[in-house]
């Protein structure tokens, strides 16, 4: 009952005119970036911050909460349409989906992913609003040692399931690390790193860090060859699935919809991995094995469910302990940070409005988000015609506008283009940007929550091991971390192991 | 969706190998953190000083970077030269100095001189487009997006030149 006087309340919120505009412009950009291939939805998320801190937090984070799950819809229609995934949780649904296409079914490819988004989205909504209050509850134990080690496993996880060398992924993540301490000391007001610029005494702006990395570097990346791009010529005709269609298609949407919401609660997690691991299952599964990778429904409803659920899954870690799982949501957690919010167990205590106005919106933005996906599919399939040298100067232009109006300093627009040329080389020589960011965003909560745990327990390294929470923690992260270090094991790991961005 | 960077194709070992330089340039990183982290002060266990946890970051950094080279020497990795063979890696080159460019004129030009002309010269010389493409195409999104963020949603752009007429 408690719930639902809550989210009553948040829709009281979500459906204000303000916040009801910031979620349609939220989910109409995610899926207009998800559809464009070269641009994800952390640049979009970090180009679209400026905007929102002229608007109030929950519309603000309304926005960018859109932005992250309109995207997974919208990648889709690319994998489809193209055999490009618009973002990386959609790499899978080209195996099947464009196969669909080309056999003239493009329709209901594009309709189950819309409705097994749909399914998948909404439900998840509904078991992250009943497991948040319980989590929350149990997360006021937390002390400093426990989010110290849940960070750190969060940050090894996330090293493990990055595709290529671990040591480089946790090489990023201590880089990672160290650029977040850039600036003044919390503690004792001491500058770090900073050079004499003045520009870096309260840190290095994530925005050109994030649209660098991952916006700047991309368009690089892209520009060294020629991307060519066929869109399926024939038409798309109904968009409905045919009975036989929904027969094949109701069980992979739902174990997608549980495997999709697990992982991405778990931190490291989130909605590319969902989507391989649902592809697996239902492959394994299968009756007809061989019919995947020509044309399986199958092989487009579960891990487009998965994605989806994966996206709402990903939102508890973050509103309940105050720790974002992956690079999206960590982007999401600056967001929360600049309007003044600190997401954790005390946010639907302190603020219920952006707590539940948030989940209310997802249920808007879902609704949406099937109206702009099914009837509105045309319009989408003309945005894919646009040729990318066309577009390319254009993301570039929005990037250099998002960077110089968080901060009204030309010195982030270098920033983003030295942060771009690191992360284009990064790419290079197989450097993933992913637990970088990741670790940018938690360094400075990492280091205090250590300084703390030490200070409390009076230099007492042992406290991180002997509390239970922080010692299962620190204990899983140590496995990860020795795991590719037995050959058998390591083997496994490069199979799960894909790219996060 | 980007580029893949290492393949492990044609593997060299050596001073040629893409993997050691890598892993050399991250020791050099990290050696400078740890030196950093050090010079700021490391406090002590109970009172951890500001140098605390960047000593241990680039520790961490330099012995991870010290696995990577290991790791080049032992096994080998792909040719430096190969990272940018059949690349159009002077289209890279330039993009990122035209940015730099921008950069520099940015706030003494102002945002609409100096993104026509970015925009312009990415349409025209990167993979060109037709002429009245890139000009429809740059002064339709730079004076949308001036109208926009800075009239709509009062979002700060630097008029430079053109100053006395934006007001």
């Amino acid at each position: 009952m408690d719930v639902i006087a809550s989210l009553y309340h948040g829709f009281t919120v979500a459906l204000q005119p303000y916040n009801l505009l910031a979620c349609f412009a939220g989910v109409f950009v995610g899926t207009l970036i998800g559809v464009l291939p070269g641009i994800g939805p952390v640049t979009a998320m970090a180009l679209l911050l400026p905007v929102t801190l002229s608007a109030p937090p929950e519309a603000g984070i309304i926005m960018m909460a859109g932005i992250y799950y309109g995207s997974m819809y919208g990648g889709s229609t690319t994998s489809i349409l193209v055999n490009i995934p618009g973002e990386a949780a959609s790499v899978v649904t080209c195996l099947d989906g464009h196969e669909m296409a080309k056999q003239g079914r493009a329709g209901p490819a594009l309709g189950i992913a819309a409705l097994g988004s749909f399914v998948a989205g909404t439900i998840s909504i509904i078991a992250l609003m009943l497991v948040a209050k319980p989590l929350a509850q149990w997360a006021l134990k937390f002390g400093p040692a426990e989010y110290f080690s849940l960070m750190v496993l969060g940050l090894t996880l996330l090293s493990f399931l990055t595709h290529g060398s671990m040591a480089k992924a946790l090489l990023m993540a201590s880089i990672g690390i160290v650029l977040g301490l850039v600036g003044t000391d919390a503690i004792t007001a001491e500058e770090r790193l900073t050079f004499g610029r003045l520009e870096l005494l309260d840190g290095i702006g994530i925005v050109p860090v994030v649209m660098g990395l991952f916006g700047v570097a991309e368009i690089l990346s892209n520009l060294e060859r020629k991307l060519q791009r066929e869109i399926v010529q024939s038409r798309i005709g109904s968009l409905w699935p045919t009975r036989d269609d929904w027969k094949r298609s109701v069980g992979p949407m739902t174990r997608g919809t549980l495997l999709g919401f697990l992982v991405g609660t778990l931190p490291g997690g989130g909605a590319v991995i969902s989507s391989f691991a649902s592809y697996a299952l239902e492959k394994r599964l299968s009756k007809t094995p061989e019919r995947f990778g020509k044309g399986a429904i199958e092989g487009v409803a579960g891990p487009e469910a998965a994605n989806n659920a994966a996206a709402g899954g990903a939102f508890i870690p973050l509103l309940t302990l105050g720790i974002p799982p992956n690079v999206i949501l960590a982007l999401l957690l600056g967001a929360f940070i600049i309007h003044g919010l600190q997401p954790g167990p005390l946010l639907m205590v302190q603020k219920p409005d952006v707590f539940w106005g948030i989940v209310a919106s997802m249920y808007i933005g879902n609704v949406m988000l099937l109206i702009l996906n099914m009837p509105l599919i045309g319009m989408w399939v003309q945005v894919l015609k646009v040729p990318y040298p066309l577009l390319f100067p254009l993301i570039l232009m929005f990037c250099i506008v998002g960077v110089f109006s968080s901060n009204a300093a030309v010195f982030d627009v270098f920033v983003m283009v030295m942060f771009g040329m690191i992360g284009y080389l990064m790419r290079k020589f197989g450097y993933e940007p992913a637990p970088l960011v990741l670790a940018f965003v938690l360094g400075p909560l990492l280091e205090n929550n250590l300084r703390k745990a030490l200070i409390l327990s009076r230099g007492d390294f042992w406290t991180f091991v002997e509390r239970p929470i922080s010692g299962v923690c620190l204990g899983l992260a140590v496995l990860m971390l020795i795991v590719p270090l037995l050959p058998s094991l390591a083997r496994k790991r490069e199979v799960i192991a894909i790219d996060q961005e | 969706m980007g580029s893949k960077g290492i393949s492990m194709q044609d593997k060299t070992r050596g001073l040629g190998s893409a993997e050691l330089w890598g892993g050399l340039f991250w020791l050099a990183v990290g050696l400078f953190v740890t030196w950093q982290g050090w010079q700021q002060g490391l406090g002590a266990l109970h009172e951890p000083g500001s140098g605390f946890a960047l000593f241990w970051c680039g520790v961490i950094a330099s012995g991870l970077s010290l696995v990577i080279i290991a790791a080049a020497i032992a096994e080998g990795g792909p040719a430096l030269s190969s990272l940018w063979a059949e690349t159009r890696w002077q289209k890279v080159l330039l993009v990122t100095v035209l940015l730099l460019v921008f950069g520099f004129f940015f706030e003494q030009i102002g945002f609409i001189p100096c993104s026509l002309v970015l925009l312009l010269v990415l349409m025209r010389f990167i993979d060109p487009v037709p002429w009245w493409q890139a000009v429809a195409v740059s002064f339709g999104s730079v004076l949308g997006v001036w109208f926009v963020l800075a009239k709509f949603l009062r979002i700060q752009l630097p008029a430079g030149i053109l100053a006395p007429w934006l007001g």
